[in-house]
């Protein structure tokens, strides 16, 4: 049943939205964002910050815009003089304790403290007599730090652990201006989704330690990506700082991942800045690979793909992207093929508060990708098979051991032991530097983006692969591979990178999988 | 054929070389009795009338705190307003949790002496200095490093008059 719309004013901009909406939401719609703190929209509503005071015309007091449901015909000012001066107050009053240590303050640059303070905040303060308080910095658990100095009180972290997480070992302990987050004195805050904690803290209270004194916030580009941490496909932005991912955090997409992502993928990042990557394309000459072109490179391997004859088997990395993975089986089209890939296996950790959220036990970000595209999960006999095969080939699968009579191929991202005894091997791009796809265990494609640039001569897989091909089949772009996939498989018709975005979209076959997901 | 010139007829007053002479010894000799101004450099760096200005920008100058450390907390305000980005900074943690610098290196050579990090800096650690002389036997030695920086002993540039703030 479509929610009922109310229509109303917000800053002189008319907007409807469904009943029940609340006014700090509705005024998004209207291009308003009404400051706050305590609000969070993947969090229960509190309204203790005080900070989102709109004036509601015809109500006699100003009203917290996060707890105030619209209605219809409201007139909502939120820059009237009243409103204005009412959080110029509360602004004043979080600074007689805040201290002004934004130098040293990891969330400088990011801290929305700061942001109001400097959009409608008083230059000056009159509580020049009150001395500020001085807390020992707490070991909260394995990746947070807590600043008890420079805590605002939203309490966006205690019910992030009490209504998301269900672990409630957080508190607001003591009174009045004594106020601290309180941890359970038995507890640490260990949960796997505890790091969510940090990002939710609105200044710089709750720091990971992992990110301590690493990048100013300045300094970051971010660029959105795909979690390669398991199966769920979580939607993260990577922050680079001189083409170094230095942190991962959770990009919302209400369909996925919500606001959140647990600590293994926010953990899973240092590969991406690994050293020992190959940086030239190697061919075999006599007994040892040697470095060489691209050209030459691509030249030897058409010359093993034409000359071969009969069985073809693809061991496959799940974290390659959909495209390559395409791409892959599209080179040995002229082969009996098969194709197999196999999938690390971890804890799960669910994220209870959220419906189909989990850390998956699959640490697969592309295995359904794989599936779709006819690769199963029978490596061993895929390996067996690879034995008496004409042509193997290996796409960054580091952990692939084969012996084979046929050729061997490799792409990958380093130099495994299995690259060693490859008659090719291709040096590609990893997540971080190419453009791609993965599709995850609910079927829903998601685009990732290139966040730094690939060492050496090494390019994406994509690309690669597609020069294997015949010359008129060959993808120009990534957008273009993924074109040629959506043609040619019936799980993905009808998609394209344009209609993917930023938000992904689900696969036609594995629409009827993830049953459960929120809307 | 006969070129013509014409001679001009002037009186001895005028093409005697003698005055002329005269003229000019007794100028130059009339300085002897004037105020020096010339400065005796280096053996002298200023004069009664004449010093460096207080808000000159030479090479830079790192503060210290009463132990001895440098001021800086590695915000890393300066490496981002510095307009010819020859400020290298790394941040690190000490023992005590305090944030530092731990690689603080700046290249007096790319350096353009505007002064904007002394400006930006909150903690009022790195100072362009009042000083000029820089010479070196080596290029590399133009790259400060915190160390060099701490060491200087010049006074630091005050950028404005603190009479007048606002002024030019």
């Amino acid at each position: 049943m479509p929610d009922e719309l109310v229509s109303l004013t917000i800053d002189d901009v008319q907007v409807s939205v469904p009943k029940g909406t609340l006014l700090i939401e509705a005024a998004k719609q209207a291009g308003v964002l009404v400051p706050h703190y305590c609000y969070h929209p993947g969090l229960p509503v509190a309204g203790v910050c005080r900070m989102c005071l709109v004036d509601v015309e015809k109500q006699p007091k100003l009203s917290i815009a996060c707890a105030t449901q619209v209605a219809d015909g409201m007139v909502v000012r939120t820059q009237s003089d009243q409103a204005k001066k009412a959080r110029q107050s509360v602004l004043e009053f979080l600074l007689i304790n805040h201290p002004l240590d934004c130098p040293i303050c990891d969330q400088a640059g990011e801290c929305e403290l700061q942001d109001f303070v400097f959009q409608e905040g008083r230059a000056g303060t009159r509580y020049t007599e009150y001395s500020k308080r001085f807390n020992p910095v707490e070991d909260f658990g394995p990746d947070v730090l807590y600043v008890p100095n420079r805590c605002i009180l939203c309490t966006r972290c205690v019910r992030f652990m009490e209504d998301v997480a269900k672990e409630p070992v957080l508190n607001v302990s003591e009174r009045g201006d004594r106020a601290f987050i309180g941890i359970h004195p038995e507890s640490r805050l260990d949960h796997p989704w505890a790091g969510n904690v940090v990002d939710l803290c609105p200044v710089g209270s709750l720091l990971s330690k992992d990110f301590l004194h690493k990048a100013r916030a300045w300094e970051l580009d971010k660029t959105a990506s795909i979690c390669t941490g398991c199966s769920q496909g979580c939607n993260v932005t990577l922050d680079t700082r001189e083409d170094v991912v230095v942190r991962v955090r959770p990009r919302p997409n209400l369909d996925v991942n919500r606001y959140f992502m647990c600590d293994h993928g926010r953990a899973h990042y240092r590969w991406m800045n690994r050293g020992d990557r190959i940086e030239a394309p190697l061919i075999r000459h006599g007994g040892e690979l040697r470095a060489t072109d691209w050209d030459e490179a691509l030249d030897r391997s058409r010359e093993i793909l034409k000359g071969a004859r009969g069985a073809a088997v693809a061991l496959v990395s799940p974290r390659a992207s959909t495209e390559a993975l395409f791409l892959a089986r599209r080179a040995l089209a002229a082969f009996e093929w098969t194709g197999a890939f196999q999938v690390v296996v971890g804890d799960e950790a669910p994220l209870a508060g959220v419906p189909n959220l989990a850390l998956r036990a699959e640490r697969a970000p592309n295995g359904k990708g794989a599936e779709l595209l006819g690769y199963t999960r029978a490596y061993a006999a895929a390996v067996t098979a690879a034995q008496s095969a004409a042509v193997v080939l290996v796409l960054d699968d580091p952990d692939a051991v084969v012996k084979t009579d046929g050729a061997l191929i490799y792409l990958g991202t380093v130099l495994p032991p299995v690259a060693r005894e490859a008659a090719v091997a291709l040096p590609i791009a990893n997540v971080a530097e190419e453009e791609g796809t993965f599709v995850n265990r609910d079927g829903r494609v998601q685009r990732y983006f290139q966040a730094k640039p690939a060492p050496g001569m090494a390019r994406p897989g994509w690309w690669a692969l597609g020069e294997l091909l015949p010359e008129a089949e060959r993808p120009a772009s990534a957008a273009d591979a993924f074109t040629q996939l959506a043609a040619a498989e019936p799980a993905f018709a009808g998609l394209s990178y344009g209609q993917l975005g930023f938000a992904g979209a689900r696969t036609t076959r594995g629409a009827g999988a993830g049953a459960g997901v929120p809307a | 054929m006969a070129v013509l010139v014409k001679v001009m007829k002037r009186p001895v007053k005028e093409t005697s070389y003698l005055r002329a002479t005269l003229k000019g010894m007794a100028l130059t000799f009339s300085h002897l009795f004037r105020p020096k101004v010339t400065m005796q450099y280096p053996e002298q760096k200023a004069t009664d009338d004449w010093t460096l200005s207080s808000r000159w920008r030479g090479t830079h100058r790192m503060l210290t705190d009463e132990q001895g450390r440098a001021k800086c907390v590695a915000c890393g305000l300066c490496p981002q307003i510095c307009p010819a980005n020859c400020i290298k900074l790394v941040p690190g943690e000490d023992e005590e949790g305090h944030r530092y610098p731990l690689i603080y290196e700046i290249d007096e050579f790319r350096c353009v002496f505007c002064g904007y990090c002394q400006e930006v800096c909150p903690e009022e650690a790195i100072h362009v200095g009042v000083h000029y002389e820089n010479s070196e036997y080596a290029r590399d030695r133009f790259v400060y490093d915190l160390e060099r920086l701490c060491a200087q002993t010049h006074p630091v540039s005050t950028l404005w008059d603190p009479a007048d703030p606002k002024g030019e």
